[in-house]
């Protein structure tokens, strides 16, 4: 016969309190929460969100009659397509053009041109066609978009070599046990905070005033934003590293830059190399956006293209990111289970 | 056993040590202690008496509230440390090594102070200076398979090894063993103390360790310490050490749950001070 254990009757036990689990404070802190959500939601104006994606979607299932977010998205795709793949350039206007050379997947093409055209005479506007020879490529505008790509790359890739190279110095004076006295830990947290406050897009823009367009702006703009990233959380890291092997240094006199050599950085490479490879991974993303500023790259390209209304020549660029993107997430995901 | 061991010219002088935590509970108070050049010395004593402390307090890693350390004459400061650092090795509980970084790494790590900084940062050691290492992780039962291997991949008993490979490296005057053999099973921990001794002993090294095993600090001690509550209160050689002493030491006023904080003393045994 199993026996029940006695349950102590209520305010017989003066020292143990177990209470339960919520509480009116509990509540409270919900309800400020919904206000926030509430009055926030508001000004960014969810509620409208909600309201015309759902008429798009009514739209689209045939329910509701007009939608403003279908009826612009629709007007853009038209324009879009389809994308711009080849180029051609009449032959008059090429200089050093060698007829008998020509660059390879490319013909020559005579077109019809129709011009309107003043007669002096009469000065009215007549129609004049003439003919024009034209060196026809293809995927002429696909070759230079990829260039392109490439040279975003090699923005990425350099941006990412910078922050490396320029935190490195950062960490060491950020990290509090490391760092020769106050002032200077100050110092490095505070330009950390700096560099980290300012987006890249932001500080491409006055790059490019500074350095002029091209991509030495955009590698500069990523490789700043990205070492107060890198510096922070190397600095977090030498903080918080495995204090044995540094004791163990400490104790036989091997001064603090040996120490970290070879107490720290060993036990923190693998972090190390993930939040580097992260950032390389964000800079490749990052690349795309910041020639849009002038700052080289694909986004100059990208700009270029949408301010003089080529929308399919933008189209062609988004689907190139889109590959180009895809391809990277896909390579860094292999590289980063072969590291870990 | 040589008398010089026991009562020979002292290499380290522990003069009126005491250390008190901020929080004002006392870690070690008024400690007077000499150890004689080349003397294997035993610290016991439950956990919590102060024998980390004293055993840091001799290299700087602690630094005393009261008194004074002296290494072979050199009062510990913070002028002479660094230099006395590089002739003070440590050998820790739990092997202190680079667990990422090779086993051939970690030994040339305890040349740190000595070597020059970008030989330091690039790795490139003098080739007397990596037959050395090869030289100690022999001595210490290690194969030349293990010089490439991750220290942290080896076992507790190999890591120690090459702890103790690494506190050799600069031929040290003294040797701080913290609790050596404290995670490490009681066939290893015997072969480790009896590297340690036969190392200490050929190089004519003074070693201060302290242990946990009653057993063991007899056996590879020439003298044993006995300390409690920051306090001295055995200090002899192993036959002197009875099974009184080891119950004085361990049990004592503390045995029971105390009613007040009883001083050593009120013990009722004879007690051996300095």
């Amino acid at each position: 016969m199993q026996k029940p254990i006695p349950v102590p009757a209520p305010g017989s036990q003066v020292h143990w309190h177990l209470d339960a689990p919520y509480s009116l404070r509990h509540l409270l802190i919900i309800a400020a929460i919904l206000i926030v959500l509430i009055l926030t939601g508001q000004r960014t104006e969810m509620d409208k969100m909600v309201m015309m994606t759902t008429e798009a979607a009514g739209k689209l299932l045939g329910v509701a009659d007009d939608s403003q977010v279908v009826r612009g998205l629709s007007r853009v795709a038209t324009s879009m397509w389809p994308p711009v793949l080849g180029e051609t350039e009449e032959i008059s206007r090429l200089p050093e053009f060698k007829r008998d050379q020509l660059p390879i997947l490319s013909r020559i093409e005579v077109q019809e041109r129709v011009e309107q055209r003043m007669n002096t005479e009469t000065l009215q506007l007549e129609p004049h066609s003439e003919s024009v020879e034209v060196l026809v490529k293809p995927v002429g505008y696909v070759v230079s978009v990829f260039i392109k790509m490439i040279e975003t790359l090699e923005i990425a890739l350099w941006g990412t070599i910078i922050a490396v190279i320029l935190s490195a110095p950062l960490a060491y004076f950020a990290a509090r046990n490391y760092s020769p006295n106050q002032a200077s830990y100050t110092a490095a947290r505070g330009f950390i905070s700096l560099l980290r406050s300012a987006p890249e897009l932001i500080v491409a823009l006055f790059l490019v005033l500074a350095y002029g367009f091209g991509p030495i702006a955009g590698v500069l703009a990523l490789g700043l934003h990205a070492a107060g990233f890198l510096g922070k959380f190397y600095a977090e890291d030498i903080e918080n590293a495995d204090k044995k092997p540094q004791e163990a240094l400490e104790a036989i006199g091997a001064g603090k830059l040996k120490t970290l050599w070879y107490g720290v950085v060993p036990q923190v490479l693998p972090q190390y190399i993930a939040y580097t490879a992260y950032i390389l991974d964000r800079n490749l993303r990052m690349a795309t956006v910041i020639g849009l500023v002038g700052a080289g790259g694909i986004g100059q390209e990208l700009k270029g293209r949408f301010d003089m209304f080529q929308y399919g020549h933008v189209m062609t660029i988004l689907i190139a990111i889109f590959i180009f993107v895809f391809i990277l997430d896909q390579l860094s995901a292999r590289i980063r289970n072969k590291l870990i | 056993m040589p008398d010089r061991i026991l009562k020979g010219e002292a290499m380290i002088h522990f003069d009126n040590l005491g250390k008190a935590w901020p929080d004002g509970t006392k870690a070690l108070s008024d400690i007077s202690l000499h150890i004689p050049r080349g003397q294997f010395c035993v610290i016991l004593g439950p956990s919590g008496a102060g024998k980390s402390t004293l055993l840091r307090a001799v290299n700087g890693l602690m630094h005393p509230t009261q008194g004074q350390v002296r290494i072979d004459g050199t009062a510990l400061t913070h002028a002479t440390q660094k230099q006395l650092r590089r002739r003070i090795a440590m050998i820790h509980q739990h092997f202190n090594l680079t667990s990422r970084l090779s086993v051939a790494a970690n030994v040339l790590s305890g040349l740190l102070p000595v070597v020059s900084t970008p030989r330091a940062l690039t790795g490139w050691f003098r080739s007397e200076h990596r037959r050395k290492a090869c030289g100690l992780l022999q001595r210490v039962g290690l194969a030349p398979t293990h010089l490439k291997r991750r220290a942290g991949d080896l076992s507790g008993g190999q890591q120690q090894r090459v702890g103790i490979a690494r506190a050799f490296m600069l031929d040290p005057e003294v040797v701080l063993a913290d609790e050596p053999v404290a995670s490490l099973d009681p066939k290893i921990s015997r072969d480790i103390l009896t590297l340690i001794r036969d190392a200490a002993r050929e190089h004519n090294t003074t070693v201060l360790c302290s242990l946990h095993q009653i057993d063991l600090a007899r056996e590879f001690g020439d003298r044993i310490v006995g300390m409690r509550d920051g306090k001295i209160v055995f200090d002899g050689t192993p036959a002197e050490f009875t099974d009184e002493r080891v119950s004085a030491l361990y049990h004592g006023a503390h045995w029971e749950d105390p009613p007040k904080k009883a001083e050593p003393e009120a013990a009722g045994f004879e007690l051996a001070h300095v």
